[in-house]
């Protein structure tokens, strides 16, 4: 789904002027032309615009937009701005989950979690350093997975298919496969061969879990990455490759000067899609290593989850869930500025 | 008139949209009556059993996943047997997961009649949906101390204890026998030395599976709180903080029983799970196990001939070291906002009293009774030698019910940091403290 967007802008930008605004927006833009040809240039074209006609016509845009967007907007009100609302509210309570007593305690939550709560602060350290090492990866290697595909190999559809089958199967069924592979696949090839990184007790050591959890990662995400990466590739103007060919420059140079440039906003989605997952992480660890060994691959859901709906602190988990909003939120807006403004105009 | 045909389709879809939200609320709102009504006029007789005519549904909502066939089958038993009650019953297993889905009812307002309860912290945290069964009949049949999870401060009963369960290490006898065991450890020093005799036999001592936080830190961890003069109290001690785990002198000695099943263990203990773990002992690649009577089916699927015997977990060589662990690790409450409290009563006395529910529970669940008047000699050997030592007094309670939520996790990351060789032993204990400290 949010792949498709991106196609579209790309393609049609490609001899637009404008392309600052990135791909989603332009993707908005043709839409929002396309809602303005609609009823209002109609009544303009019939050469009597009567106040009647013209009422009428505002009344069927406002139904066409409310048919169109009511839905998806109820819903989004239903499953996540209330359940939002709600949890704000219970953030600043002691509620346990169960009881019917719901008591008002201010901020003393924050005040908890942000001074006496060190497995709070070592579970954000994990998902930080995770995040930065398995968003590098996953998008090198689906952009590396992308130029491969992207050059005249006969297989390309076939290899395109298997790379982004992994994104198909869940995370949570994914997590548990993995698991057999390290825990029996490694230990079966390690005793047979004894090669020492299949004897590593891989799931068991804080360090090991920590790189099989990102393995697994990149092998989930990268495909899907590629896909973007693949698609903003096909958008680049061969007139362009060409004619710096022309003009003697390496591969390594047309890739730095040319093509990474102009795929510049596939940079911008696929960091941000890959961050946020990062970020929210749960049903890998959770299959791989439930957090363990000791707690050192607990991410900051987890963390959440087990302090809302193990330890019964409702109240707690809520306020954590929304300190963990606000610094996903920063970054993630911080990343996307950034990128955008690396975004080049053609 | 294209476009009028498009706007019709979308607002349809809007509709049915906004209609399909407002049922479900209505379904929330006003589940029961729409649960016991069921298109027929007569709304108001369903509210007792013995009104004859229209018969009531309970649900009983339960997490034994192991019992969820044979269960079906009882409850078609007790239809039979009483036609005015039908039973529904659901099967969520799975410690979190049956309770995040029982939250999740209750949230919905769809709290089902019967559900399980593991009491304790539990039993309070539940308490105002449960409904009082101390005038029940089959009270008085109860074995001593297993309704203690589930009565509050004023000794009012609020669950019927669903079985119980015993662990402790399960051994393999042959494998006992062939490295010349002949006499059965009930002391440290005992266990150390069978363990000992095993490994110069070549045959690795030890199953452990130190990547369950519950095996080493809900039933591991039970041995030292159970262990203390007073459990009950020693709990109590922590939460005042009149006492601390650091200075307890048994959870210094709990130090060497751990020493000793990780010098003793098999390759890789913190990546070995519970599967894996019983697997081991199963297939004969291991003399012991700490678990307990609930995994003998999964012992009898791998072997069936496997002769297995139940050893206590001593944490040093004093005469009070010799005790396996047992006690009711499962109630059965009853929802006393549900319309049919009585129902529900009933069926739960019919399993514990009629001699159908008695014959399922000792022969097809396995379940070890907590109850005097159900005969126990049907059950497996194993399970009788658990009611032996519950009978000889050599048995300490499951406490980790009273811990505070959350704990037996903090304890489990404690020690498996510990059997990693990353923390000492000083250290896990004012882990444990600390843990206890932020949680209680």
């Amino acid at each position: 789904m949010q792949v498709a967007p991106y196609i579209i802008g790309s393609r049609s930008n490609h001899h637009n002027t404008d392309r600052r605004c990135g791909a989603i927006d332009a993707f908005a833009e043709t839409n929002r032309k396309k809602t303005n040809d609609g009823p209002a240039a109609r009544a303009q074209a019939d050469g009597q615009p009567r106040a009647s006609k013209v009422r009428k016509a505002k009344l069927s845009k406002w139904l066409v937009f409310t048919a169109f967007v009511g839905p998806a907007v109820l819903c989004f009100l239903l499953i996540q701005l209330i359940p939002f609302a709600v949890g704000i509210y219970y953030s600043f309570t002691s509620w346990n989950g169960v009881s019917s007593a719901v008591d008002w305690v201010g901020l003393d939550n924050f005040k908890r979690i942000l001074t006496n709560d060190s497995k709070f602060a070592d579970s954000f350290l994990f998902t930080a350093k995770f995040t930065v090492v398995a968003v590098l990866a996953s998008n090198v290697i689906g952009l590396g997975l992308a130029l491969m595909i992207n050059g005249a190999l006969k297989s390309k559809n076939a290899l395109r298919t298997v790379f982004f089958m992994p994104n198909v199967i869940g995370g949570l069924l994914l997590g548990f496969i993995w698991q057999f592979i390290f825990v029996k696949g490694f230990a079966a090839v390690g005793s047979a061969t004894h090669i020492p990184f299949f004897e590593l007790p891989w799931l068991g050591d804080a360090n090991t879990a920590f790189w099989a959890i990102v393995i697994v990662f990149a092998w989930q995400q990268s495909g899907y990455l590629m896909i973007i990466y693949v698609a903003a590739l096909q958008g680049v103007d061969n007139s362009l490759l060409e004619a710096s060919r022309i003009d003697g420059a390496s591969r390594w140079t047309t890739m730095r000067k040319i093509v990474l440039p102009l795929i510049a906003p596939a940079f911008t989605i696929c960091l941000f899609l890959s961050m946020s997952h990062a970020f929210k992480i749960y049903d890998l660890n959770y299959s791989l290593t439930g957090g363990g060994p000791f707690n050192s691959t607990l991410s900051v859901a987890m963390n959440i989850y087990s302090e809302a709906f193990t330890n019964n602190h409702y109240g707690i988990g809520s306020a954590k869930a929304l300190i963990f909003f606000v610094v996903v939120a920063l970054v993630t807006l911080a990343q996307v500025l950034v990128s955008k403004r690396r975004e080049v105009e053609t | 008139m294209k476009r009028i045909g498009m706007l019709g389709v979308s607002m349809v879809g809007l509709a049915m949209a906004v209609s399909a939200c407002g049922s479900s609320d209505d379904n929330a709102n006003h589940a029961s009556p729409a649960a016991s009504g069921s298109a027929s006029a007569s709304t108001s007789a369903s509210a007792s059993p013995a009104a004859g005519g229209e018969p009531v549904t309970i649900k009983v909502f339960q997490l034994k996943v192991e019992i969820a066939d044979k269960f079906e089958a009882m409850v078609k038993e007790f239809e039979a047997a009483n036609p005015n009650i039908k039973v529904e019953a659901e099967t969520v297993g799975g410690g979190t997961g049956y309770m995040d889905a029982l939250k999740a009812k209750f949230a919905a307002g769809e709290g089902p009649d019967i559900f399980n309860n593991g009491g304790a912290k539990e039993m309070q945290l539940w308490k105002e949906h449960l409904a009082d069964l101390s005038d029940q009949p089959w009270v008085s049949h109860l074995l001593p101390g297993t309704g203690d999870g589930m009565k509050d401060a004023d000794g009012k009963l609020y669950g019927m204890p669903m079985n119980m369960e015993g662990y402790g290490y399960l051994y393999n006898k042959d494998l006992f026998a062939k490295a010349g065991i002949t006499e059965l450890p009930t002391t440290l020093t005992g266990l150390q030395a069978a363990a000992q005799k095993l490994k110069d036999a070549g045959i690795t001592p030890f199953a452990n599976g130190f990547s369950e936080w519950w095996i080493i830190g809900s039933h591991f961890t039970n041995v030292a709180f159970g262990q203390q003069a007073d459990p009950a109290g020693f709990i109590q001690q922590l939460n005042d903080g009149a006492a601390t785990i650091p200075s307890n002198e048994i959870f210094k000695q709990f130090q060497n029983l751990m020493d000793t099943t990780i010098k003793y263990s098999n390759d890789n203990p913190l990546t070995t799970d519970y599967n894996t773990q019983v697997t081991l002992f199963a297939s004969g690649k291991a003399a012991m196990l700490q678990q307990g009577n609930w995994v003998e089916s999964m012992i009898g699927d791998i072997d069936p001939n496997l002769n297995v015997g139940i050893l206590p977990m001593p944490v040093n060589d004093e005469a009070g070291s010799d005790r396996i662990v047992a006690g009711v690790p499962n109630n059965w409450a009853v929802n006393k906002d549900s319309a049919h409290v009585d129902a529900a009563k009933s069926f739960l006395d019919w399993m514990v009293s009629s001699e159908a529910g008695q014959r399922y529970m000792t022969e097809q669940f396995g379940f070890i009774p907590a109850f005097d008047n159900i005969p126990t000699d049907k059950l497996s050997p194993l399970s009788q030698d658990i009611v032996a030592f519950s009978k000889a007094g050599k048995a300490i309670p499951m406490i980790w019910t009273s811990w505070p939520d959350g704990a037996n996790k903090e304890f489990a990351a404690a020690l498996q940091e510990y059997a990693a060789g990353k923390i000492k032993w000083d250290e896990v204990l004012n882990k444990m403290q600390e843990s206890w400290n932020i949680l209680k």
